[in-house]
């Protein structure tokens, strides 16, 4: 019976990221204000998510730079219907798929609600969001001159 | 070129079982898939005992990890080959793959291929959804509340963006199955819908509204799949295995090279070439259809129709009775029942009953050729098979 009351609360909190050895750095760089993508030393690859190696050249020569922040939307969805009890009070919201300048594309969240401005290669900016004091998440808003 | 190493012809299903699906309150998942392995016996004509590998998928409202092995004692019986595959909605066509190849390079005789789960009264709605949601990275998407409804929404507005696939489009696919529903006995939901009453049903995540959706539901189906040279000692018709296909493109749905172009179009190919088939070939189709516009993308790139052209063909009907490619005559996972992983095992087991010409008032005219295509996780796991009558031997 314990076993199905820790599943009900843990149902209810956020699933939040524990960084690992490979993507410490890049959650670091979140509570600066940055976001880190890996550049390959000897191939030149741009990638995100966080490896130990290179996911073009598997060379392990990799170095983190701070992205521009810049990026436009490739695709969006509206969500309206929370994917479980801990997302309930977010909804209405808009999950993003951002093709970011340097090429990577990653999973993000528009800042604020304004859905009817959505639009597929819109240009969107980083902005990072405090969830605690350890943890700050990369979400992208809108260009103002949008 | 046909790869030399082939498992056409040499395995066929020769049982198929199902419990009641739907609502089925107060039955666990082992429980179900035993009933649906009992039936399964039952239609071969065949003992437990002959029963020599097992292969299943796992159930969220289970606490077992290893549920093959579960089930196993569940029926009381020792097999010496088993596993309990894990690539979310492709595992059934997976699974299938896995276990012709097994019979065919000697690990087993006749395997038991089942997955049954209680998503419905097993678990809250809230539960099974966020049993669903926890199959995303846990640091690259879920932080960002994205289910995985999102992952295949994504892929649907951009096809929409970039083809002008329409929602009404969308919406046809879900009353077309619908239909098929209406006619299939067991079905969970039998009320006819219109494309207005999809439109207006609640909005999910966009562009899906909640018709555009798989069901929530309970169930389980049982495969047994033998020999060729065995498949003639049980009572039915043997359904045979002709090729078989997977893909795996990517894990994160940023990491999809292309969101309107699939790894169903590798696995396709790869599954037409060991049948020595093609598209135009199949009479009666089974397609995961965990949602609307995942059916559209599907008839693309397991080329029924041309790369955008889905939504049109929708319309015209060639997903239904009549048309091109009949398509999920069961009414699918939009109408027929969603258990979770076990959804896919009711368009194997519908497929081979359509080939076994024995569906009745839902028969396709003289099917000798079904296609099953299975898939999971935004797009990343992809399975085809194909089966066929002994006359496509």
């Amino acid at each position: 019976m314990s076993e199905q009351k820790v599943g009900v609360e843990e149902a209810l909190k956020k699933p939040l990221p524990t960084p690992d050895g490979d993507s410490q750095p890049m959650w670091d760089g979140f509570k600066e204000g940055k976001l880190l993508l890996q550049h390959c030393g000897d191939c030149g690859h741009v990638q995100y998510y966080q490896q130990g190696i290179c996911r073009n050249c598997q060379s392990p020569n990799l170095q983190h730079q701070k992205a521009s922040g810049r990026g436009v939307i490739h695709s969006y969805s509206v969500v309206h219907r929370a994917p479980g009890p801990a997302f309930r009070d977010d909804v209405p919201y808009a999950v993003l798929l951002v093709e970011l300048e340097e090429g990577p594309r990653m999973i993000s969240r528009l800042v604020g609600q304004d859905f009817d401005s959505l639009d597929f290669d819109l240009p969107v900016r980083l902005e990072t969001i405090k969830v605690s004091d350890e943890l700050f998440l990369p979400y992208f808003a809108l260009n103002e001159c949008n | 070129m046909q790869n030399k190493r082939s498992i056409r012809g040499k395995v066929a299903i020769v049982g198929v079982g199902q419990s009641p699906s739907g609502r089925v309150p107060g039955r666990s998942p082992l429980d179900l898939t035993a009933d649906a392995t009992l039936k399964a016996l039952a239609d071969a004509g065949m003992d437990k005992s002959e029963i020599d590998g097992v292969l299943t998928g796992n159930a969220f409202a289970s606490s077992f990890h290893r549920f093959s092995v579960a089930l196993s004692e569940y029926l009381n019986i020792q097999p010496s080959f088993s596993n309990t595959l894990q690539v979310s909605g492709a595992t059934a066509g997976a699974a299938v793959n896995i276990a012709a190849a097994a019979i065919n390079g000697g690990l087993a005789d006749t395997v038991l291929v089942a997955c049954g789960d209680s998503l419905l009264t097993g678990m809250t709605p809230d539960m099974a959804i966020r049993a669903m949601t926890e199959s995303r990275d846990q640091q690259y998407e879920m932080p960002f509340g994205i289910p995985v409804a999102n992952t295949f929404a994504m892929t649907a507005q951009r096809h929409m963006k970039e083809y002008g696939t329409t929602s009404e489009q969308l919406a046809q696919v879900a009353v077309t199955f619908r239909e098929h529903a209406r006619r299939t006995p067991g079905a969970q939901k039998t009320d006819s819908i219109t494309v207005e009453d999809v439109l207006n049903s609640k909005m999910v995540t966009t562009p899906y509204h909640k018709l555009d959706c798989s069901l929530i539901s309970d169930g389980a189906v049982a495969l047994i799949l033998t020999s060729a040279e065995k498949a003639h000692e049980y009572t039915q018709e043997p359904i045979y295995i002709l090729g078989g296909g997977e893909y795996y493109s990517h894990e994160h749905i940023f990491l999809m090279p292309e969101l309107t172009q699939t790894g169903a179009v590798q696995a396709a190919k790869k599954a037409y070439e060991m049948a020595g088939v093609t598209a135009k070939d199949i009479d009666v189709a089974g397609i995961y259809d965990c949602f609307t516009g995942t059916v559209l993308m599907m008839l693309e790139d397991l080329g029924f129709c041309k790369k955008g052209e889905s939504g049109p063909f929708v319309e015209a009907g060639e997903i239904t009775y009549g048309g091109a490619i009949p398509t999920n005559t069961h009414g699918g996972m939009l109408s027929y029942a969603h258990p979770g992983i076990p959804a896919a095992w009711f368009h194997f087991a519908e497929v081979v009953r359509q080939l076994r010409n024995s569906c009745g008032e839902r028969q396709v005219a003289s099917a000798e050729l079904g296609l099953v295509h299975t898939l999971g996780a935004g797009f990343s796991t992809q399975a085809t098979t194909i089966l066929g009558t002994g006359s496509t031997l």
